[in-house]
Protein backbone atom coordinates (compact mmCIF):
# COMPACT_ATOMS: atom_id res chain seq x y z
CA UNK A 1 0.00 0.00 0.00
CA UNK A 2 1.30 3.38 -0.63
CA UNK A 3 -0.03 5.01 2.58
CA UNK A 4 1.54 2.01 4.98
CA UNK A 5 3.94 2.52 7.47
CA UNK A 6 6.92 0.15 7.66
CA UNK A 7 7.20 -0.74 11.52
CA UNK A 8 10.12 -1.29 13.64
CA UNK A 9 9.66 -2.98 16.98
CA UNK A 10 12.21 -4.27 19.65
CA UNK A 11 11.86 -5.78 22.57
CA UNK A 12 12.80 -4.88 25.84
CA UNK A 13 12.95 -7.06 29.38
CA UNK A 14 12.32 -4.98 32.78
CA UNK A 15 14.08 -5.93 35.56
CA UNK A 16 12.86 -5.56 38.96
CA UNK A 17 14.30 -5.69 42.37
CA UNK A 18 11.69 -7.75 44.88
CA UNK A 19 13.33 -5.96 48.22
CA UNK A 20 13.70 -2.08 46.72
CA UNK A 21 11.77 -2.32 43.41
CA UNK A 22 14.71 -0.36 41.68
CA UNK A 23 13.76 -1.33 37.79
CA UNK A 24 15.77 -1.61 34.77
CA UNK A 25 15.01 -1.68 31.18
CA UNK A 26 17.36 -3.53 28.85
CA UNK A 27 16.88 -5.19 24.88
CA UNK A 28 15.74 -8.76 24.84
CA UNK A 29 18.11 -11.57 25.71
CA UNK A 30 17.24 -14.84 23.97
CA UNK A 31 16.49 -16.73 27.55
CA UNK A 32 14.50 -14.35 29.23
CA UNK A 33 11.06 -15.42 30.24
CA UNK A 34 8.72 -13.81 32.85
CA UNK A 35 9.41 -13.91 36.90
CA UNK A 36 12.86 -16.04 35.96
CA UNK A 37 15.18 -14.65 38.54
CA UNK A 38 18.81 -12.72 36.89
CA UNK A 39 21.12 -11.26 39.20
CA UNK A 40 21.66 -9.67 43.05
CA UNK A 41 20.34 -6.06 43.27
CA UNK A 42 23.15 -3.76 43.41
CA UNK A 43 22.00 -1.36 45.87
CA UNK A 44 20.51 -3.84 48.51
CA UNK A 45 21.57 -7.45 47.50
CA UNK A 46 17.37 -8.66 46.86
CA UNK A 47 16.37 -10.61 44.29
CA UNK A 48 15.64 -9.63 40.67
CA UNK A 49 13.53 -10.77 38.77
CA UNK A 50 12.12 -9.89 35.27
CA UNK A 51 8.72 -8.26 35.94
CA UNK A 52 7.91 -7.50 31.80
CA UNK A 53 8.63 -8.36 28.69
CA UNK A 54 7.45 -6.53 25.62
CA UNK A 55 7.37 -5.09 21.68
CA UNK A 56 8.10 -1.03 20.99
CA UNK A 57 7.36 0.64 18.24
CA UNK A 58 11.19 2.60 17.53
CA UNK A 59 10.47 3.56 13.85
CA UNK A 60 6.86 4.11 12.39
CA UNK B 1 -18.45 30.24 -21.08
CA UNK B 2 -22.29 30.65 -21.21
CA UNK B 3 -24.04 28.10 -18.43
CA UNK B 4 -27.46 29.89 -19.13
CA UNK B 5 -27.59 28.78 -22.99
CA UNK B 6 -27.34 25.10 -23.48
CA UNK B 7 -28.93 22.57 -25.67
CA UNK B 8 -30.33 19.55 -23.69
CA UNK B 9 -31.05 18.05 -26.62
CA UNK B 10 -27.43 18.39 -27.70
CA UNK B 11 -25.61 17.13 -24.06
CA UNK B 12 -27.71 13.63 -24.59
CA UNK B 13 -27.27 13.35 -28.29
CA UNK B 14 -31.01 13.59 -28.95
CA UNK B 15 -31.89 16.35 -31.47
CA UNK B 16 -31.91 15.98 -35.23
CA UNK B 17 -28.85 17.34 -36.30
CA UNK B 18 -26.78 14.97 -33.27
CA UNK B 19 -23.79 13.44 -34.90
CA UNK B 20 -24.07 9.56 -34.78
CA UNK B 21 -20.87 8.88 -33.72
CA UNK B 22 -21.87 10.77 -30.53
CA UNK B 23 -24.82 8.73 -30.29
CA UNK B 24 -22.64 5.64 -30.64
CA UNK B 25 -20.33 6.72 -27.87
CA UNK B 26 -23.19 6.41 -25.40
CA UNK B 27 -24.77 3.05 -26.60
CA UNK B 28 -21.65 0.64 -26.95
CA UNK B 29 -20.73 0.88 -23.72
CA UNK B 30 -24.19 0.32 -22.33
CA UNK B 31 -24.02 -2.99 -24.45
CA UNK B 32 -21.20 -4.10 -23.63
CA UNK B 33 -21.89 -3.50 -19.96
CA UNK B 34 -25.22 -5.53 -20.56
CA UNK B 35 -23.36 -8.64 -21.72
CA UNK B 36 -19.94 -8.81 -20.54
CA UNK B 37 -20.27 -6.41 -17.42
CA UNK B 38 -20.00 -9.86 -14.91
CA UNK B 39 -16.68 -10.83 -17.02
CA UNK B 40 -15.26 -7.57 -16.59
CA UNK B 41 -16.25 -7.28 -12.78
CA UNK B 42 -14.48 -10.69 -12.53
CA UNK B 43 -11.33 -9.19 -14.39
CA UNK B 44 -11.37 -6.06 -12.49
CA UNK B 45 -11.16 -8.89 -9.15
CA UNK B 46 -9.36 -11.22 -9.79
CA UNK B 47 -6.21 -8.97 -10.07
CA UNK B 48 -6.76 -7.89 -6.73
CA UNK B 49 -7.24 -11.47 -5.29
CA UNK B 50 -4.32 -12.95 -7.41
CA UNK B 51 -2.06 -10.19 -6.01
CA UNK B 52 -3.48 -11.53 -2.20
CA UNK B 53 -2.77 -15.24 -3.78
CA UNK B 54 0.57 -14.74 -4.32
CA UNK B 55 1.75 -12.74 -1.07
CA UNK B 56 -0.55 -15.65 1.00
CA UNK B 57 2.00 -18.01 -1.20
CA UNK B 58 4.61 -15.85 -0.21
CA UNK B 59 3.49 -16.18 3.46
CA UNK B 60 3.28 -20.03 3.68
CA UNK B 61 6.86 -20.95 1.96
CA UNK B 62 8.46 -18.38 4.57
CA UNK B 63 7.13 -20.02 6.96
CA UNK B 64 8.02 -23.11 6.03
CA UNK B 65 11.36 -21.76 5.24
CA UNK B 66 11.61 -20.67 9.04
CA UNK B 67 10.69 -23.26 10.29
CA UNK B 68 13.18 -25.92 8.68
CA UNK B 69 16.07 -23.26 9.70
CA UNK B 70 15.15 -22.89 13.15
CA UNK B 71 15.37 -26.77 13.46
CA UNK B 72 18.25 -27.12 11.80
CA UNK B 73 19.93 -23.68 12.81
CA UNK B 74 19.01 -24.06 16.62
CA UNK B 75 17.98 -27.59 17.32
CA UNK B 76 20.47 -29.97 15.36
CA UNK B 77 17.95 -32.81 14.23
CA UNK B 78 19.39 -36.76 13.99
CA UNK B 79 18.64 -36.18 10.27
CA UNK B 80 17.49 -33.56 7.46
CA UNK B 81 13.90 -33.24 9.07
CA UNK B 82 12.36 -31.25 5.12
CA UNK B 83 10.41 -34.41 4.05
CA UNK B 84 8.96 -35.53 7.70
CA UNK B 85 8.04 -31.46 8.11
CA UNK B 86 6.49 -31.10 4.66
CA UNK B 87 4.60 -34.52 5.80
CA UNK B 88 3.08 -32.50 8.71
CA UNK B 89 2.39 -29.51 7.21
CA UNK B 90 -0.29 -31.07 4.79
CA UNK B 91 -1.61 -32.98 7.92
CA UNK B 92 -5.14 -32.32 8.30
CA UNK B 93 -8.03 -33.08 10.59
CA UNK B 94 -11.50 -34.38 9.69
CA UNK B 95 -14.28 -33.04 12.09
CA UNK B 96 -16.63 -35.61 13.57
CA UNK B 97 -20.29 -35.32 11.95
CA UNK B 98 -22.83 -32.45 13.10
CA UNK B 99 -25.59 -34.11 11.73
CA UNK B 100 -26.35 -35.62 15.38
CA UNK B 101 -24.44 -33.00 17.53
CA UNK B 102 -25.25 -34.68 20.73
CA UNK B 103 -22.70 -35.91 22.20
CA UNK B 104 -20.49 -33.96 19.58
CA UNK B 105 -17.86 -32.39 22.27
CA UNK B 106 -15.85 -35.43 23.58
CA UNK B 107 -15.22 -36.48 19.69
CA UNK B 108 -14.15 -33.19 19.15
CA UNK B 109 -11.51 -33.21 21.60
CA UNK B 110 -10.78 -36.80 21.30
CA UNK B 111 -9.95 -35.89 17.68
CA UNK B 112 -7.74 -32.70 18.37
CA UNK B 113 -6.05 -34.33 21.05
CA UNK B 114 -4.84 -37.08 19.27
CA UNK B 115 -3.46 -34.91 16.36
CA UNK B 116 -1.75 -32.97 19.16
CA UNK B 117 -0.25 -35.96 20.51
CA UNK B 118 1.18 -37.36 17.34
CA UNK B 119 2.73 -34.11 16.37
CA UNK B 120 3.94 -33.97 20.02
CA UNK B 121 5.88 -37.59 19.29
CA UNK B 122 6.75 -36.67 15.81
CA UNK B 123 8.52 -33.93 16.63
CA UNK B 124 10.31 -35.60 19.28
CA UNK B 125 11.33 -38.32 17.06
CA UNK B 126 13.24 -35.67 14.90
CA UNK B 127 15.96 -34.80 17.25
CA UNK B 128 17.80 -37.46 19.71
CA UNK B 129 17.94 -35.07 22.77
CA UNK B 130 15.16 -32.06 22.93
CA UNK B 131 13.77 -30.13 25.95
CA UNK B 132 9.82 -30.07 26.13
CA UNK B 133 10.32 -25.91 25.83
CA UNK B 134 11.41 -26.07 22.16
CA UNK B 135 9.04 -29.47 21.41
CA UNK B 136 6.19 -26.82 22.19
CA UNK B 137 7.75 -24.23 20.50
CA UNK B 138 8.42 -26.82 17.37
CA UNK B 139 4.80 -27.64 17.47
CA UNK B 140 3.62 -23.83 17.18
CA UNK B 141 5.92 -23.25 14.36
CA UNK B 142 4.37 -26.32 12.51
CA UNK B 143 0.71 -25.00 13.45
CA UNK B 144 1.90 -21.82 11.80
CA UNK B 145 3.22 -23.19 8.44
CA UNK B 146 0.16 -25.61 8.59
CA UNK B 147 -2.99 -22.93 8.96
CA UNK B 148 -1.17 -20.46 6.34
CA UNK B 149 -0.11 -23.53 3.99
CA UNK B 150 -4.35 -24.19 4.55
CA UNK B 151 -5.58 -20.47 4.03
CA UNK B 152 -3.87 -20.19 0.77
CA UNK B 153 -5.01 -24.00 -0.51
CA UNK B 154 -8.56 -22.50 0.05
CA UNK B 155 -8.61 -19.52 -1.29
CA UNK B 156 -6.75 -20.28 -4.53
CA UNK B 157 -9.23 -23.19 -4.84
CA UNK B 158 -12.10 -20.54 -4.32
CA UNK B 159 -10.47 -18.30 -6.73
CA UNK B 160 -9.85 -20.79 -9.70
CA UNK B 161 -12.56 -22.58 -9.48
CA UNK B 162 -14.55 -18.67 -9.96
CA UNK B 163 -12.34 -18.16 -13.09
CA UNK B 164 -12.70 -21.64 -14.63
CA UNK B 165 -16.33 -21.35 -14.74
CA UNK B 166 -16.13 -17.78 -15.62
CA UNK B 167 -18.88 -16.69 -13.00
CA UNK B 168 -18.25 -13.41 -10.62
CA UNK B 169 -20.89 -14.22 -8.18
CA UNK B 170 -18.76 -17.04 -6.92
CA UNK B 171 -15.92 -14.54 -6.35
CA UNK B 172 -17.52 -12.00 -4.26
CA UNK B 173 -17.73 -14.22 -0.89
CA UNK B 174 -13.90 -14.27 -1.46
CA UNK B 175 -13.62 -10.76 -2.33
CA UNK B 176 -15.31 -9.90 1.13
CA UNK B 177 -13.83 -12.87 3.14
CA UNK B 178 -9.92 -12.21 1.64
CA UNK B 179 -9.24 -9.08 3.48
CA UNK B 180 -9.69 -10.76 7.54
CA UNK B 181 -7.78 -14.11 5.89
CA UNK B 182 -4.83 -11.50 4.97
CA UNK B 183 -5.02 -9.82 8.10
CA UNK B 184 -4.88 -13.21 9.83
CA UNK B 185 -2.38 -14.74 7.76
CA UNK B 186 -0.27 -11.25 8.18
CA UNK B 187 -0.68 -12.24 12.01
CA UNK B 188 0.47 -15.47 11.49
CA UNK B 189 4.10 -14.58 9.93
CA UNK B 190 4.41 -12.36 12.66
CA UNK B 191 4.32 -14.93 15.72
CA UNK B 192 7.14 -16.68 14.52
CA UNK B 193 10.00 -14.55 15.46
CA UNK B 194 8.36 -14.20 18.92
CA UNK B 195 7.86 -17.98 19.21
CA UNK B 196 11.33 -18.74 17.49
CA UNK B 197 12.92 -16.63 20.77
CA UNK B 198 10.17 -17.49 23.45
CA UNK B 199 8.81 -14.05 24.07
CA UNK B 200 5.40 -13.45 25.52
CA UNK B 201 3.27 -13.05 23.09
CA UNK B 202 -0.54 -11.20 23.78
CA UNK B 203 -2.29 -13.81 24.47
CA UNK B 204 0.07 -14.65 27.54
CA UNK B 205 -1.68 -11.73 29.39
CA UNK B 206 -3.69 -14.13 31.54
CA UNK B 207 -1.22 -16.75 32.22
CA UNK B 208 1.05 -13.35 33.19
CA UNK B 209 -1.20 -12.10 35.75
CA UNK B 210 -1.83 -15.55 37.54
CA UNK B 211 2.05 -16.46 37.13
CA UNK B 212 2.80 -13.43 39.45
CA UNK B 213 0.29 -14.12 42.14
CA UNK B 214 1.62 -17.58 41.76
CA UNK B 215 5.21 -16.34 42.52
CA UNK B 216 6.39 -18.11 45.93
CA UNK B 217 3.51 -20.81 46.15
CA UNK B 218 4.02 -24.49 46.05
CA UNK B 219 3.05 -25.42 42.56
CA UNK B 220 1.78 -28.84 41.30
CA UNK B 221 0.77 -30.37 38.00
CA UNK B 222 -2.75 -30.78 37.68
CA UNK B 223 -2.43 -32.25 34.34
CA UNK B 224 -0.86 -32.30 30.72
CA UNK B 225 1.48 -29.07 31.02
CA UNK B 226 -0.88 -27.25 33.53
CA UNK B 227 0.00 -26.00 36.69
CA UNK B 228 -1.86 -24.97 40.00
CA UNK B 229 -1.17 -23.44 43.36
CA UNK B 230 -2.85 -22.26 46.66
CA UNK B 231 -2.72 -18.91 48.21
CA UNK B 232 -5.23 -16.58 50.59
CA UNK B 233 -6.40 -13.09 49.92
CA UNK B 234 -8.63 -11.56 52.66
CA UNK B 235 -9.36 -13.88 54.15
CA UNK B 236 -10.35 -16.26 50.90
CA UNK B 237 -8.58 -19.35 49.92
CA UNK B 238 -7.53 -18.38 45.96
CA UNK B 239 -6.52 -22.02 43.49
CA UNK B 240 -4.61 -20.50 41.23
CA UNK B 241 -4.41 -22.41 37.63
CA UNK B 242 -2.74 -21.89 34.32
CA UNK B 243 -0.50 -23.65 31.55
CA UNK B 244 2.89 -24.23 32.78
CA UNK B 245 5.18 -21.71 31.70
CA UNK B 246 7.24 -20.52 30.02
CA UNK B 247 6.40 -23.57 27.42
CA UNK B 248 4.61 -22.48 24.25
CA UNK B 249 1.22 -24.05 25.11
CA UNK B 250 -2.32 -23.45 26.32
CA UNK B 251 -2.26 -26.44 28.57
CA UNK B 252 -5.48 -28.28 29.26
CA UNK B 253 -7.76 -26.04 31.43
CA UNK B 254 -11.08 -27.70 30.89
CA UNK B 255 -9.40 -30.78 32.58
CA UNK B 256 -7.69 -29.10 35.38
CA UNK B 257 -11.14 -26.82 35.92
CA UNK B 258 -13.24 -30.45 36.45
CA UNK B 259 -10.28 -31.75 38.61
CA UNK B 260 -9.86 -28.44 40.81
CA UNK B 261 -14.05 -28.12 41.12
CA UNK B 262 -14.50 -31.48 42.15
CA UNK B 263 -11.89 -32.06 44.95
CA UNK B 264 -12.01 -28.21 46.25
CA UNK B 265 -16.15 -26.72 45.01
CA UNK B 266 -14.79 -23.57 45.24
CA UNK B 267 -17.68 -20.95 45.26
CA UNK B 268 -16.88 -18.68 42.43
CA UNK B 269 -14.20 -19.44 39.35
CA UNK B 270 -12.61 -16.21 37.76
CA UNK B 271 -11.21 -16.21 34.05
CA UNK B 272 -8.61 -13.72 32.81
CA UNK B 273 -7.87 -13.90 29.26
CA UNK B 274 -7.03 -11.95 25.98
CA UNK B 275 -10.21 -11.24 24.12
CA UNK B 276 -10.07 -9.71 20.15
CA UNK B 277 -11.05 -5.99 20.22
CA UNK B 278 -13.93 -4.90 18.12
CA UNK B 279 -13.22 -2.03 15.69
CA UNK B 280 -12.95 0.99 17.40
CA UNK B 281 -12.30 -0.31 20.49
CA UNK B 282 -8.76 0.45 22.15
CA UNK B 283 -6.66 -1.88 22.47
CA UNK B 284 -5.30 -2.84 26.21
CA UNK B 285 -8.97 -2.00 27.39
CA UNK B 286 -9.65 -3.99 30.60
CA UNK B 287 -13.39 -5.64 30.48
CA UNK B 288 -15.49 -7.44 33.75
CA UNK B 289 -18.08 -10.22 32.96
CA UNK B 290 -19.64 -13.46 33.19
CA UNK B 291 -19.47 -16.80 31.78
CA UNK B 292 -16.09 -18.51 30.74
CA UNK B 293 -13.39 -16.56 29.13
CA UNK B 294 -11.97 -19.04 26.82
CA UNK B 295 -11.10 -19.12 23.03
CA UNK B 296 -10.16 -22.16 20.86
CA UNK B 297 -12.30 -24.80 19.15
CA UNK B 298 -14.78 -25.17 22.42
CA UNK B 299 -14.31 -28.14 24.16
CA UNK B 300 -12.45 -26.40 27.27
CA UNK B 301 -15.51 -24.23 26.88
CA UNK B 302 -18.05 -26.66 26.94
CA UNK B 303 -16.38 -28.90 29.76
CA UNK B 304 -16.00 -25.62 32.47
CA UNK B 305 -19.48 -24.73 31.84
CA UNK B 306 -20.70 -28.06 32.24
CA UNK B 307 -18.54 -28.48 35.49
CA UNK B 308 -19.29 -24.90 37.01
CA UNK B 309 -23.01 -25.48 36.19
CA UNK B 310 -23.48 -29.12 37.59
CA UNK B 311 -21.85 -27.53 41.16
CA UNK B 312 -24.14 -23.95 41.02
CA UNK B 313 -20.90 -22.04 40.99
CA UNK B 314 -20.71 -18.74 39.29
CA UNK B 315 -18.19 -17.78 36.53
CA UNK B 316 -16.76 -14.43 36.68
CA UNK B 317 -14.20 -12.84 33.13
CA UNK B 318 -11.81 -10.42 33.13
CA UNK B 319 -10.59 -9.96 29.68
CA UNK B 320 -7.65 -7.77 28.34
CA UNK B 321 -8.43 -6.48 24.47
CA UNK B 322 -6.53 -6.45 22.09
CA UNK B 323 -6.51 -7.28 18.02
CA UNK B 324 -5.86 -10.73 16.60
CA UNK B 325 -1.96 -9.63 15.50
CA UNK B 326 -1.56 -8.33 18.94
CA UNK B 327 -2.96 -11.46 20.52
CA UNK B 328 -0.23 -13.63 18.57
CA UNK B 329 2.86 -11.26 18.02
CA UNK B 330 5.04 -10.49 21.24
CA UNK B 331 2.83 -8.38 23.96
CA UNK B 332 2.54 -4.80 23.90
CA UNK B 333 4.05 -2.55 25.94
CA UNK B 334 0.33 -0.96 26.53
CA UNK B 335 -0.87 -4.53 27.25
CA UNK B 336 2.40 -5.07 29.33
CA UNK B 337 1.25 -2.29 31.53
CA UNK B 338 -2.34 -3.53 32.28
CA UNK B 339 -1.12 -6.45 33.68
CA UNK B 340 -1.14 -4.88 37.62
CA UNK B 341 -3.79 -2.89 36.61
CA UNK B 342 -6.24 -6.75 36.07
CA UNK B 343 -4.77 -7.83 39.11
CA UNK B 344 -6.41 -5.47 41.09
CA UNK B 345 -9.42 -5.60 39.37
CA UNK B 346 -9.11 -9.36 40.27
CA UNK B 347 -8.38 -8.83 43.89
CA UNK B 348 -11.43 -6.14 44.03
CA UNK B 349 -14.18 -8.69 42.24
CA UNK B 350 -12.83 -11.43 44.53
CA UNK B 351 -14.06 -9.05 47.77
CA UNK B 352 -17.05 -8.20 45.67
CA UNK B 353 -18.10 -11.80 44.71
CA UNK B 354 -17.11 -14.28 47.79
CA UNK B 355 -17.19 -13.88 51.30
CA UNK B 356 -14.14 -14.08 53.77
CA UNK B 357 -13.78 -17.74 54.49
CA UNK B 358 -14.80 -19.05 50.80
CA UNK B 359 -12.66 -19.87 48.22
CA UNK B 360 -12.01 -18.84 44.10
CA UNK B 361 -10.34 -20.58 41.73
CA UNK B 362 -8.57 -18.14 39.44
CA UNK B 363 -7.64 -19.05 35.59
CA UNK B 364 -4.99 -17.60 33.19
CA UNK B 365 -5.98 -18.73 30.04
CA UNK B 366 -3.86 -17.97 27.11
CA UNK B 367 -0.38 -19.28 25.69
CA UNK B 368 1.51 -19.07 28.55
CA UNK B 369 5.00 -19.26 26.21
CA UNK B 370 7.88 -17.08 27.73
CA UNK B 371 5.64 -16.47 31.05
CA UNK B 372 6.80 -18.50 33.96
CA UNK B 373 5.38 -18.81 37.51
Amino acid sequence: MIFSKKEEKETYTIEKCVSCGNMIKRKFKTGDFLFKETNECQSCKGKIIIEKIFAETIKA
Amino acid sequence: MDFANFDIDQIFGMGDDTNPLLWLIWIIPIVIFMFYGQRIQLQVTSGDIRKNIEKLKQLKEESRKELIGYIQKELKPKSDPTEKLDRFINYFTIMPVDMDPNGIIPKVRHIMRSREEHTRSQVKAIFSDIDTLEVTKVQNLLEIATTLQLLYKIVNHLFLTAKKQNNYPLILPLQMILPFIMEEADALKGAIPALKDGQPIGDGIGPMVVGKMMLGTQKQKVTFETVWSQTEHDGRKLYLLKAEGPLATVGRPGDAVEQIVSQNKPDAIIMIDAAVKLEGEDSATIAQGFGAAIGGIGADRFQIEEIATKNNIPIFAIVIKQSIKEAITTMTKEIADKADVASSQLYEMITEHTKPGQSVLVVGVGNTLGVSQ
